[in-house]
């Protein structure tokens, strides 16, 4: 009943924030209803465009994770950026330097791990910074972005850079170090399976195990669990670096599904969308692969609704609808408390006091 | 009969998902002493914070002198002569009286010392001696609630309600308190005196009306009543305490032992002061004293939350002065901490969590780091029968339970833990009676059992029921230990105060 009532309102919420959102429309001299079943047609009646949504969903199941995570130690990773831009630098990396020397396989898992461990890394010093120096791990992980950001322009500019010297990108992996695509006629890659996997195996983690019960317990109550002989500084350490971890990942299936090469700004907005889905996912694991693929939607929806011709509707106009439905959805919570406390107050007057 | 100073009738008052006060009718006479007596959340703070206009109500009238008012605020109520002394004082600590008491009754220029005169005058009247001119976070809390009573004269109150006002005093401050009630309703004025102690309501009440689940249960005169019937009116049933043996158990072996253990805040004052005790098997070591006297110290030393400067703590032989909280927990160190709320439970999580807080790291109930969740919510069902835990079951929020139903199941899961020794802080504080008779009865089984115990209680009632001995603490240090039977309750209301003999005081 619970969980029925959290999805009916999420789902509703969602609906309500796409007709606001249509209505929008209006003020660009457009038939909303005309332009929406254009667009539709389009993403429905295209296999390739359909396949993007997927594509697009795989990364942000990875950052939205990432927050998600420490969420639940009552901390925020606003650095999923940096730790995205870092696992995709070592996934480069290490295809480029393996990828005529290894098989495939060993090659991918290999880049899989060294992406998650950068990400790890990067989100390791910024729980350390929390648990030794108590931090502000809000600031540390959000300058953390810019800091790699310029630490990657400076790689692109040196060590990284093609080999033709003249943009700042990194040479194109080699095919062999390709995530194997899993749907004929998309870009639909590996990667999505393993952001699935990966986001069920949070949810065990979390949920399951005593490491993920310590979490969530130093999350919701620091001193009960330091008092039941649970460090909470380790905890903060330990969830900032599975979480750094996660994001990492991102930047694997980027380099080896999508965009074989590193690149400046790349990807630049996946880590803010990451915080907003695993808020609109209400932090749950499950829930944050959903929230995706309905970004990923929006984002495919944005990209085909500017390609229409004779319109000339901005792209942009997916940034307000995808700010209209998160706002819908935060203000469905409160909506629900309301109704829940009304009822319950009812329920308790006709039981005659 | 003359008009009533105030009436209530059929007063309704419904918070978001449960109901406070049902038509509660009362009423309180010029001149009258008033006992409202019920356990906690019995509805007794909340149907006076009605009348002071801190909360609306939801149906009902008030008459104050016979005329129907409408109280929205505070404000309203003290115009028509009406105060309140809440549980918590609310005194600025670094002003003086004087200016806490004119605090928002006076504007423009000011005449400190014209005020000052006034209350000095005010305070001679009830015999009162306070200095006026200090900042009020420097007094002792009596006097702070002193503070409060002048407040309350000072805009000419005639109806003072006071919630709970001796749980935060020594047995003399109480009765210093006593005395001044009769002489202030000696002069036509009346009281409220919202308690959950028996023995105050039968020193001063005139009239008792006691509470139970939101509704009156019953209006007694002082003369017709005894203590036990307003035990079986205020819970509904008899309480039994549990019986304690006569024994010298000092001659067991130790089970825990603080040897001169000094703690000192970074640059500032003692805290603990060279304690030095040892509680054996199957004794009881009572703590007594006024709360916030070091007592809260030595938990966290012992448990491992701060590192003494001096001294050293001993488990059964084994010095364990700087071990780790959880070395502690495995050692065999049971613990029930003072603030539930913040130390002992995590409110948003199942029972069957809160259970497993104390075992998760415990390889026993874990599968390769897999909770083993069946044993564990059967585990948790089984201690929800055993300790009469109001609950549906392991799933419940632990935060949905009274305030007694979670402190039975973190009692449940630390006489688990606590293999060798139980401490327990302050284990009744603000629990109804049925809680407190059930925790009484588990700590007496554990220390049948052979267990230590370890009691800190700011209830002399609980210290001298369970305790085989006690020490009484005074800022940071022991005024000394004695057995239970040594001490008389005047005796130790002076030990709690500072003062070690007649006519001296210790440092």
């Amino acid at each position: 009943m619970k969980r029925f009532n959290t999805v009916f309102y999420n789902v509703a919420a969602v609906i309500v924030g796409l007709v606001i959102s249509a209505c929008l429309l209006l003020f660009m001299d457009v038939n909303p209803i005309e332009v929406c079943g254009k667009t539709l047609g389009k993403i429905l009646t295209d296999r390739y465009n359909l396949g993007e949504i997927f594509v697009k969903a795989t990364p942000l199941i990875f950052t939205s994770l990432a927050f998600a995570f420490t969420y639940k130690a009552n901390l925020f990773n606003i650095g999923a950026q940096g730790q995205f831009t870092m696992g995709a630098v070592a996934a480069v990396s290490i295809s480029l330097a393996l990828q005529d020397i290894v098989p495939t396989p060993i090659l991918l898992i290999l880049a899989l791990l060294g992406s998650f461990i950068a990400g790890a890394v990067i989100g390791a010093l910024i729980g350390l910074a929390k648990a030794k120096f108590q931090a502000n791990e809000f600031l540390v992980s959000m300058m953390s972005t810019y800091v790699i950001s310029a630490f990657v322009d400076y790689l692109l500019r040196t060590s990284l850079q093609e080999t033709k010297a003249e943009y700042l990108q990194t040479d194109a992996i080699a095919k062999s170090a390709y995530l194997p695509n899993i749907i004929s006629g998309t870009r639909v890659h590996l990667g999505l399976i393993l952001a699935i996997l990966v986001a069920v195996g949070v949810s065990v983690l979390l949920n399951k195990t005593s490491l993920g019960f310590r979490i969530r317990a130093v999350g919701k109550n620091r001193f009960a669990a330091e008092l039941a002989g649970i460090p909470s500084s380790r905890i903060y350490v330990i969830s900032f670096l599975i979480a750094g971890g996660l994001a990492g990942l991102a930047g694997f299936t980027e380099i080896n599904g999508v965009q074989h090469m590193l690149l400046r700004e790349f990807n630049s907005s996946i880590g803010s969308f990451g915080i907003g889905i695993a808020i609109l996912a209400n932090g749950n694991p499950i829930g944050c692969i959903f929230a995706s693929i309905l970004f990923g939607f929006l984002n495919v929806m944005g990209t085909t609704m500017g390609r229409l011709p004779g319109l000339s509707i901005p792209a942009s106009i997916i940034e307000l609808i995808e700010g209209i439905v998160m706002t819908c959805v935060i203000a469905s919570y409160a909506v629900r408390i309301y109704v829940d406390n009304k009822r319950e107050k009812q329920r308790i007057r006709k039981a005659g006091v | 009969m003359a008009v009533p100073a105030v009436e209530l009738q059929n007063v309704t008052k419904c918070f978001a998902k449960v109901v406070a006060n049902a038509n509660v009718s009362l009423t309180v006479g010029e001149g009258e002493v008033v006992a409202l007596l019920g356990e906690n959340g019995a509805g007794k703070s909340t149907i006076m914070k009605i009348l002071y206009g801190l909360y609306g109500l939801d149906e009902g009238k008030i008459f104050v002198r016979g005329e129907q008012v409408n109280i929205k605020t505070p404000a309203d109520a003290m115009a028509r002569g009406i105060a309140m002394i809440q549980q918590h004082f609310s005194l600025v600590p670094t002003h003086t009286a004087t200016e806490n008491i004119i605090l928002g009754n006076v504007h423009g220029l000011l005449s400190i010392k014209e005020h000052e005169e006034k209350l000095r005058k005010i305070a001679q009247d009830y015999g009162f001696e306070v200095p006026v001119d200090k900042p009020v976070g420097q007094l002792a809390v009596g006097q702070q609630q002193k503070i409060e009573i002048l407040k309350a004269l000072y805009i000419n109150t005639n109806i003072l309600i006071m919630d709970e006002p001796t749980a935060v005093l020594t047995p003399q401050e109480s009765d210093n308190l006593m005395q001044f009630i009769k002489s202030f309703t000696a002069k036509g004025n009346s009281v409220v005196f919202i308690t959950h102690k028996m023995k105050e309501v039968m020193e001063v009440a005139d009239r008792i009306v006691v509470m139970r689940n939101g509704v009156v249960v019953d209006t007694v005169r002082r003369e017709d009543t005894n203590e036990t019937e307003l035990a079986r009116l205020m819970i509904g049933q008899e309480i039994v305490p549990p019986v304690r043996k006569e024994e010298d158990t000092t001659q067991s072996p130790t089970v825990l032992e603080f040897r001169g253990v000094s703690l000192q805040e970074k640059g500032g004052s003692r805290l603990l002061d060279d304690i030095t005790f040892s509680v054996h098997e199957g004794e009881v070591f009572g703590i007594a004293g006024v709360s916030g006297n070091g007592q809260d110290d030595i938990c966290e030393v012992l448990m491992g939350q701060k590192d003494p400067n001096e001294g050293s703590v001993y488990l059964a032989g084994e010095d364990i002065t700087h071990a780790s909280i959880r070395h502690r927990s495995e050692a065999g160190i049971g613990y029930v901490p003072v603030d539930r709320y913040r130390d002992g439970m995590v409110m948003d999580m199942t029972l069957s969590e809160n259970v497993f807080l104390k075992w998760c790291y415990d390889k026993e109930w874990l599968n390769r780091g897999f909770i083993r969740q069946k044993k564990l919510n059967a585990y948790t069902d089984a201690l929800i029968e055993k300790h009469r835990v109001k609950a549906t079951g392991w799933g419940d929020i632990a935060g949905g339970l009274s305030g007694g139903n979670q402190q039975k199941v973190v009692l449940g899961r630390e006489v688990d833990v606590g293999s060798k020794l139980l401490v327990f802080n302050q284990p009744t504080r603000g629990l109804d009676m049925g809680a407190v008779d059930r925790i009484h009865h588990v700590i007496m089984g554990e220390k049948e059992k052979g267990k230590g115990v370890l009691l800190i209680s700011t209830e002399l009632s609980e210290i001298f029921e369970m305790c085989d001995r006690i020490a009484v603490m005074h800022n940071g240090r022991f005024m000394g230990i004695y057995k239970n039977g040594e001490l008389t309750t005047e005796r130790i209301g002076l030990l709690m105060a500072g003062v070690r003999e007649e006519g001296g005081a210790a440092q």
